[in-house]
């Protein structure tokens, strides 16, 4: 079974360039002109997010136990 | 809230969408522009090189404010360093300045008599007796609800609003590279050409390039494929110090991520069309997308006309035929040129760019490759591989 995770992203070094929500299969991630925004009720901890961020700006934590 | 009326909503101010945004302007249609940015144009996601042929083409002025520089040609360095050089006795493309000229074909659209609106993000769509009947958007903190008959998401690789109308986007994470580049000072290239580095070493499945904006100052960047383990930041920090090259003089970062496997196949749906990044009309091999976004601009706009002019929204499938006849079939060719591309070793990128010519390079660059290919098919190296003789014979 795929280990359910939270995508957490690191604002100083995040450029808002938007490839995550483009990446995304599910648009569990919106990249406003401000702001990045993750919606988990959407992600289906796929982390194709994480490898593609061209700066690293995107972790995974795994979300075990909380819910 | 605000509630606003138009014939035609055009979401993202790139390449694109200001395009349509004029040419149907220019009909006398009413349409508006809208764009998160709160500078059009700013910050720049591209290595800002073009063909010099775009001006004249799709009728955008040649205005100094936005070029840069202009270049004659390219040169390749293979893995080990053997170069190839392409050079013209005519301009042959240009570097220019995004974050002007997106402000300028914006204006053109609004000179044209099209509204613009910046700092203004679409949210989502508004549906009405099941068909999208517009879009909802945020100025600053303000709602906004733009009505129209004509919906266009040219909303770049992020795009949200083509996947809300429903069309899907979707792309598996190969299809996409992830760019890295700095704006910056840099010495020793030739700043009459653009230079590009291949290598699995150097750039897996892309190329690091430096594209001169002035005799010292370049784009340096890089794409790799977006499901590497490391990031692109990585592989262009590790070739400039390779390479000793001073990151000391850094005008700008830039960050973004290039749809290159692939394009969308349903480019309207219903009253919804999608264009550029957002249709992932980009071209495979280089992952330049702006003429692309262009020509599908171009073809989006005449049918758009064509739909409104005769209020038969049907009409705007042909858009998407169009294309597909005209660009898509060439696109498709690249992209499976690509993907043999992308089994090469640097030992065979070595030997290719030793065997090549300027002159082959050329014909390569034009599409023009069959003949270079056979050429490359009688030589003995290629000859005693068949691995390699396998990989050339699929091109053909």
């Amino acid at each position: 079974m795929v280990e359910k995770i939270r995508i957490v992203v690191n604002t100083d070094r995040c450029y808002l360039c938007g490839g995550c929500a483009g990446v995304c299969p599910t648009l569990a991630i919106e990249v406003s002109s401000s702001s990045w925004n993750f919606y988990q009720d959407k992600c289906i901890s796929c982390r194709i997010c994480v490898n593609t961020c061209p700066v690293g700006a995107l972790t995974a934590e795994p979300l075990e136990g909380e819910e | 809230m605000k509630g606003m009326k138009y014939d035609v909503v055009v979401v993202g101010a790139g390449i694109a969408g200001p395009i349509i945004a004029r040419n149907v302007a220019r009909k006398g249609y009413s349409v508006i522009l809208i764009d998160k940015k709160w500078a059009i144009g700013t910050p720049k996601q591209c290595a800002e090189g073009i063909s010099v042929k775009v001006f004249e083409k799709y009728g955008i002025p040649y205005d100094r404010r936005f070029i840069n520089r202009e270049v004659y040609g390219a040169k390749l360095y293979s893995p080990s360093g053997y170069e190839l050089e392409m050079r013209y006795k005519d301009v042959s493309g240009v570097i220019l300045e995004r974050k002007v000229f997106d402000k300028m074909l914006a204006y053109y659209a609004a000179k044209a008599g099209a509204d613009v609106l910046a700092r203004t993000e679409a949210v989502d769509v508004i549906r009405r007796d099941g068909r999208v009947a517009g879009i909802k958007a945020k100025h600053e903190d303000e709602p906004v609800e733009i009505y129209a008959d004509v919906i266009v998401a040219a909303d770049g690789v992020e795009s949200t609003i083509a996947r809300k109308a429903g069309i899907n986007t979707y792309a598996p994470p190969h299809e996409f590279d992830s760019s890295y580049e700095y704006e910056m000072l840099i010495e020793g290239y030739d700043p009459d050409l653009i230079h590009l580095w291949f290598g699995n070493e150097v750039a897996p499945r892309g190329y690091v390039w430096v594209f001169p904006k002035d005799e010292d100052r370049a784009n340096v960047g890089i794409g790799i494929n977006s499901d590497n383990p490391q990031t692109a930041k990585y592989y262009l920090d590790k070739w400039l110090g390779e390479n000793r090259i001073p990151a000391k003089k850094i005008l700008e970062v830039n960050v973004g991520v290039v749809p290159v496997g692939g394009f969308v196949k349903e480019l309207v749906k219903d009253n919804v069309l999608v264009v550029g990044d957002a249709a992932r009309q980009v071209n495979p091999m280089h992952g330049g997308g702006m003429g692309e976004a262009m020509e599908a601009g171009t073809i989006a706009s005449e049918w758009i006309i064509q739909a409104l002019e005769e209020e038969n929204i049907t009409l705007l499938q042909n858009y998407a035929r169009e294309w597909w006849e005209k660009e898509g079939g060439r696109l498709e060719k690249i992209l499976k040129v690509r993907k043999i591309t992308e089994k090469l070793t640097d030992e065979d990128l070595d030997l290719f760019i030793q065997l090549l010519s300027g002159a082959d390079a050329e014909k390569i660059a034009g599409g023009n490759y069959f003949e270079v290919i056979k050429a490359l098919l009688k030589n003995p190296k290629v000859l005693m591989s068949p691995r390699r003789m396998k990989l050339l014979r699929q091109l053909l």
